[in-house]
């Protein structure tokens, strides 16, 4: 305890300004990682190549930092739930999953109730947040949002807290669902001006999803986008039977979407319909579940959608990471929009208009689909919905991929994802013309493996992959100008691909698997690379 | 014990582990929750369903937030004794202990619609167990004989079971599979894999002695997979031969 405050106290006082520059956010970070993605494109591609194919080898360990959770020592304790002095037993508090910021020397990372801000130079321990929960499934969290000295993170008893980056101490918390009605929040704020946009899940009970801004000094609701239409003759309202199929029909905001400065538009995708696993009480495409959407960021009124999985009946969340491209389609530079998507299928989208320009199967296993509409829209075969004595579906619920975030190379154009190729059965157990919650079981029935695949963007060919036998499957992947690409192996190794050709050209072995996106910025001109791995972050340097 | 995890539900976004070894008590008293069902279904049922999903007039009881905030039926309680005038519903003169058993029943319906763990798996048995024995005679013969290794088999199994152990026998991912491990010597070790990645692999051989290698160009590294022809069938089956093969096999007593 008292090493960490003379640690603190040590520390010169430049390294407390921490205020994040906004001007970061439209341009892709070098000296620092501001924002989930590290930049609002989503791409995961970093300009650095100090650290590159000449030198990687070389790369070795500067420090690892292991995430104690809970009640400790020095935590700086909030929340409405009750004390407890417990140290929570499920490991998706203590996993890392979020990517953590790196803003002025400092990296900033939250799991499920508890937040940290650790020195990135060295891995020490600045100050530890815990939130008593009142609840909620405590499954993983992306991370945090930075606006100036203010951090901004989400619990799973939904709320939305505000924590001052200097201290750790929080300035205010609200909440913003219901965790009675089975709301979880797992999604990381992303900062756009003065918008702190936030997202939820939660889908064991049939609840409506939404995306939602709030001012970032006084956490005021700016607005709310509902992911379904709230009543008759609203847009979408004809995708539905009827108001109380759409008031309870699903579409959660998982995953932090992207943003185009430009377009003003921000871009995210949107969770499966409810109930899950069975579409009786709900015919119809169910807009705008299972979808892509562009919503005005000052406004959060819908502009554009695309909907990878009409009426979805297996839970395939369309919340992968929206990545924004630019790049020449028949010889035209475009603006475009791509999305590895858990039903198996790789979409691009012109992101200015929403419309298809390829859509083509990752996986070979996948079975569901008769074909693609011309609007670029995968045909759902029916008889592929759960049913008493049980149908064959490949991907099963957790998908061909998932939330784990992919990359994009520019200098490659090439699009890498962590896929896997399995099957389910799929029962039909609520035969009620009602069905609620989920309405289905699913049974595991074969697995063919995971690859980490690199998709022509042009065509949605895969180019390359590199096959699983046990492992592979959805992990999060960083390339860089180094000609890099940083991922898992699902072995417990870090391991860098060539992201031209997919040969190994270097690997590490950790403590567990990556468990996040890894990420990479220079401080004192020196590239780092940083990884979570279970309950600890891991940085990497080259050292001359 | 293989170090090979189940990782995708370890991954998935919002995916629990498909199922459990074990099923908790029950967090209702089922009792409790028996009486529940019988009152409300005589006494509400006629406006909420006898299900509390929801009927002609009254709301569906499982989306409802109040019930869904009451943790013991101090909130149910009052809206029961009292009523909703305004609304149309009537009052009820039910006891403490009827007020309870309903709020108890009501929470359990809920939890068993959110729960999906622990659903249950209604009559498989629809397919046609002629066709089962012809893809059987077709399919399965090879390796299997009905009055051999399967002889009685439908007498082991319900029938959801026996269905699952057709499609993936192998319990984990790693059941089933061996390693053979060549090196550039010409030496070679078989075994039942502990680790298997692109850096190192290693075995333990049927003397159950372990043994480790690095992976270099110059090792070859074979898996085999005792269930390869299950796995196969997976990718030919149709639903129909499923259903079809799980109505002849329940017929092995």
């Amino acid at each position: 305890m008292k090493l960490n405050l003379l640690a603190s106290a040590l520390l010169p006082l430049s390294a407390w300004t921490q205020m994040l520059d906004p001007a970061l956010l439209t341009k892709p970070a070098t000296t620092s990682w501001p924002t989930y993605n590290g930049d609002y494109s989503g791409r995961r591609y970093s300009t650095l190549s100090q650290i590159n194919q000449s030198n990687v080898r070389h790369l070795n360990l500067a420090w690892i930092f292991r995430a104690k959770v809970g009640a400790t020592p020095n935590a700086i304790i909030g929340g409405v739930g009750k004390p407890t002095d417990e140290v929570p037993s499920d490991p998706g508090t203590s996993t890392i999953k979020a990517t953590p910021l790196m803003v002025n020397g400092i990296l900033y990372f939250s799991t499920p109730d508890n937040a940290w801000a650790i020195d990135a130079r060295s891995g020490h321990e600045l100050w530890h947040y815990y939130w008593k929960s009142k609840g909620g499934i405590h499954i993983g969290n992306r991370g945090m949002g930075m606006y100036g000295n203010w951090l901004f993170f989400e619990t799973p008893d939904n709320y939305l807290i505000s924590l001052d980056a200097k201290t750790g101490k929080e300035r205010w918390h609200l909440e913003i669902a219901d965790v009675k009605q089975e709301y979880f929040s797992t999604s990381s704020p992303i900062i756009v001006g003065n918008h702190v946009i936030v997202g939820t899940g939660g889908d064991s009970l049939d609840v409506p999803g939404f995306l939602e801004s709030h001012d970032p000094e006084t956490g005021k609701l700016q607005w709310k986008w509902w992911s379904e239409p709230l009543k008759k003759g609203d847009a979408g309202s004809e995708t539905w039977p009827d108001e109380y199929a759409m008031r309870h029909g699903g579409g959660m905001t998982w995953i932090p979407g992207t943003y185009d400065p430009e377009a003003h538009l921000y871009y995210v995708g949107t969770g499966n319909p409810n109930p899950v696993l069975t579409g009786k009480s709900r015919l119809g495409d169910n807009l705008y579940t299972c979808s892509i959407v562009a919503l005005n960021v000052d406004t959060g009124k819908l502009v554009w959608h695309f909907q990878p999985s009409p009426h979805d009946t297996h839970d395939w969340d369309a919340a992968q990471t929206p990545v924004l491209i630019d790049a020449e389609i028949d010889g035209k530079p475009r603006k475009l929009l791509g999305q590895a998507n858990r039903n198996g299928y790789f979409f691009l989208l012109d992101r200015l208009t929403g419309k298809n320009v390829v859509t083509a199967p990752m996986i070979k296993t996948m079975n569901w689909s008769k074909g693609i509409a011309a609007n670029g829209q995968p045909i759902p075969n029916s008889s592929k919905e759960a049913s008493i004595p049980g149908v064959l579906v490949s991907p099963p619920t957790g998908g061909a991929t998932n939330w784990p975030p992919p990359s994009y190379d520019p200098d490659t154009g090439y699009f890498y994802v962590g896929t896997s190729q399995q099957f389910s059965m799929f029962y039909l157990t609520d035969t009620d013309p009602h069905p609620e919650g989920w309405g289905a079981a699913e049974r595991d029935a074969g697995w063919f493996g995971g690859d980490l695949e690199a998709i022509d963007i042009k065509t949605g060919k895969v180019v390359w992959d590199h096959h699983y036998p046990f492992t592979g499957g959805p992990v999060g992947i960083l390339t860089t100008a180094g000609k890099l690409l940083f991922t898992g192996d699902g072995s417990q190794h870090l391991v860098a691909f060539d992201p031209a050709n997919g040969e190994i050209l270097w690997h590490a072995g950790l403590a567990d698997d990556v468990s996040n996106g890894p990420e990479t910025y220079t401080l004192d001109g020196l590239q780092y690379l940083t990884v979570g791995a279970g309950d600890s972050l891991y940085s990497f340097v080259v050292e001359n | 014990m293989i170090t090979i995890k189940l990782h995708a539900a370890a991954l998935a976004l919002a995916t629990i582990p498909l199922a459990f070894s074990q099923t908790p008590p029950p967090k209702y008293d089922p009792a409790s929750v028996e009486r529940g069902r019988a009152t409300f279904a005589s006494t509400c049922g006629f406006c909420h369903g006898a299900s509390a999903k929801g009927g002609e007039k009254g709301p569906d009881l499982l989306r409802s937030v109040l019930v869904l905030h009451d943790e013991h039926g101090e909130s149910i309680g009052p809206v029961i004794l009292n009523g909703r005038p305004a609304k149309g519903m009537p009052h009820f003169a039910l006891s403490p202990a009827q007020i309870t058993d309903i709020a108890n029943f009501l929470h359990a319906s809920v939890l068993s619609a959110e729960d999906r763990d622990n659903y249950k798996i209604l009559n498989i048995v629809t397919g046609d167990a002629k066709a089962g024995a012809a893809y059987f005679a077709a399919n399965c013969q090879s390796c299997h004989s009905v009055t051999g290794d399967l002889k009685g088999i439908a007498a082991k199994y319900d029938p959801a079971t026996l269905q699952g152990r057709f499609i993936e026998p192998n319990q984990s991912q790693s059941e089933g599979i061996t390693v053979t491990v060549t090196l550039p010597s010409g030496e070679s070790f078989t075994g039942v894999p502990v680790n298997y990645d692109d850096f190192n692999v290693s075995l333990r051989d049927a003397k159950g002695d372990y043994h480790a290698f690095r992976r270099t160009k110059d090792t070859k590294v074979e898996l085999h997979n005792r269930f390869q022809a299950h796995l196969d069938l997976v990718l030919r089956y149709s639903d129909d031969d499923i259903h079809n093969l799980t109505a002849y096999l329940v017929t092995l007593k």
